[in-house]
């Protein structure tokens, strides 16, 4: 049973709050008891402390990785953007829209003699054969320009893949060389210990 | 510490708004901690792994609802917890009422490997708190290795302060009396 004005443990662990830590440290000075409890705590601590930590054996990384898109927003327009069929038709209503903009606010002629006959359907088949070489064009920049960053990426993925490679030889190296000497000295020290007179060799 | 804090409270803010590698920055700060946290409650390393991918990709998707960038550990602490004991309840066999407890298995890992002297010292380690029940184990190791308060540890494990000091000091006279006879042997 401690005689400590506060629990010991608590203030072995740093837990107390500042004026009980001062009362307990006062006592702890003067008591041989409480001080033999202090240190048998400290014994289990650092035994316990003979674990060390282990290296992670595969680094955590989530570069690149569709599903860490911040936002549902961000991901809804990233998809409209990021795909070229998706692209093309976005691209195809725009134009449609502002053909049709134009074509309600164009100010209509004032007719003072009869108008020239118009060519209606070649007209209209100009106009499709304009639309569908935007949307071509559109589709292929858009293609394009994915192929391109595709490649960009997986260039930098294979060079951070080759980096990190390279440094994970180097550190087995280093552990390999300190375990064979960590080995050796092991050893060496079972040698000294088998030796009847325990004299070192 | 406090440099420290400020620093990962302004990557948390930049990752919210969508910055992933400012997020990558932040898990290279955090996975061994939470890997080895993981490690030593699952004594597996592949399941340990596993979960702590799954644990930086949760916290990423909920980074949002996370109210104080400066409780940012205890917080992705919380989520490394609940996701070790849902694998501890999928393996669960139907029915089984026992407390929880780490797989064990042929191959399983010893923290810490061999990789330290003297070696009978840490296996005695590893097996005494093999000896702890898991909520015992978890508190010990948040305390000791991770070095929480009680409070942050309240906060991760969803329990009383009160209950998280109970757990923590019955586990370490039960290591004590586990270890005492191994460093009465001499190693230290």
């Amino acid at each position: 049973m401690s005689c400590s004005p506060f629990d010991l443990r608590d203030y072995y662990f740093k837990e107390l709050a500042e004026n009980e830590r001062r009362l307990t440290e006062v006592h702890v000075k003067t008591c041989t008891h409480c001080r033999e409890e202090l240190d048998r705590l400290r014994g289990t601590e650092t035994a316990l402390l003979t674990l060390p930590d282990e290296e992670i054996p595969q680094r955590i990384g989530f570069v690149s990785d569709p599903v860490f898109e911040p936002s549902a927003f961000r991901r809804g327009w990233d998809a409209l953007w990021g795909s070229a069929a998706r692209l093309s038709f976005a691209s195809a209503a725009m134009l449609s829209i502002a053909l049709m903009v134009f074509a309600l606010t164009r100010p209509t002629p004032q007719i003072s003699a009869p108008a020239p006959a118009i060519d209606r359907t070649a007209l209209a088949a100009d106009f499709s054969r304009r639309v569908n070489e935007a949307v071509q064009k559109a589709v292929v920049e858009s293609e394009a320009r994915q192929a391109r960053q595709t490649q960009d990426l997986l260039a930098a993925s294979e060079k951070r893949h080759e980096l990190e490679t390279q440094a994970m030889m180097v550190r087995v190296q280093e552990y390999l060389e300190v375990e064979k000497k960590r080995l050796n000295t092991l050893i060496l020290a079972s040698n000294d210990a088998g030796s009847p007179n325990g004299e070192a060799r | 510490m406090i440099l420290r804090a400020v620093e990962d409270a302004d990557l948390i803010r930049k990752a919210r708004r969508g910055d992933v590698e400012a997020y990558n920055l932040l898990i290279s700060r955090w996975e061994r901690r939470v890997y080895n946290y993981l490690l030593r409650i699952v004594v597996n390393r592949e399941d340990a792994l596993d979960l702590s991918q799954d644990v930086f990709l949760k916290a990423y998707q909920n980074l949002r609802k996370l109210d104080d960038p400066a409780r940012f550990a205890p917080w992705l602490y919380r989520i490394a917890h609940n996701e070790a004991y849902s694998l501890f309840r999928k393996r669960r066999p139907q029915g089984e009422t026992e407390e929880l407890q780490p797989e064990t298995m042929e191959g399983e890992a010893t923290p810490g490997g061999n990789a330290v002297f003297p070696i009978e010292l840490t296996l005695a380690v590893s097996s005494a708190l093999g000896k702890l029940t898991a909520d015992q184990r978890e508190t010990v190791i948040l305390k000791i290795y991770q070095g929480f308060k009680f409070e942050e540890i309240a906060e991760i494990v969803a329990a009383p302060v009160s209950t998280v000091k109970s757990r923590l000091y019955t586990a370490l006279d039960l290591l004590k009396a586990e270890l005492a006879p191994v460093k009465a042997r001499g190693v230290s």
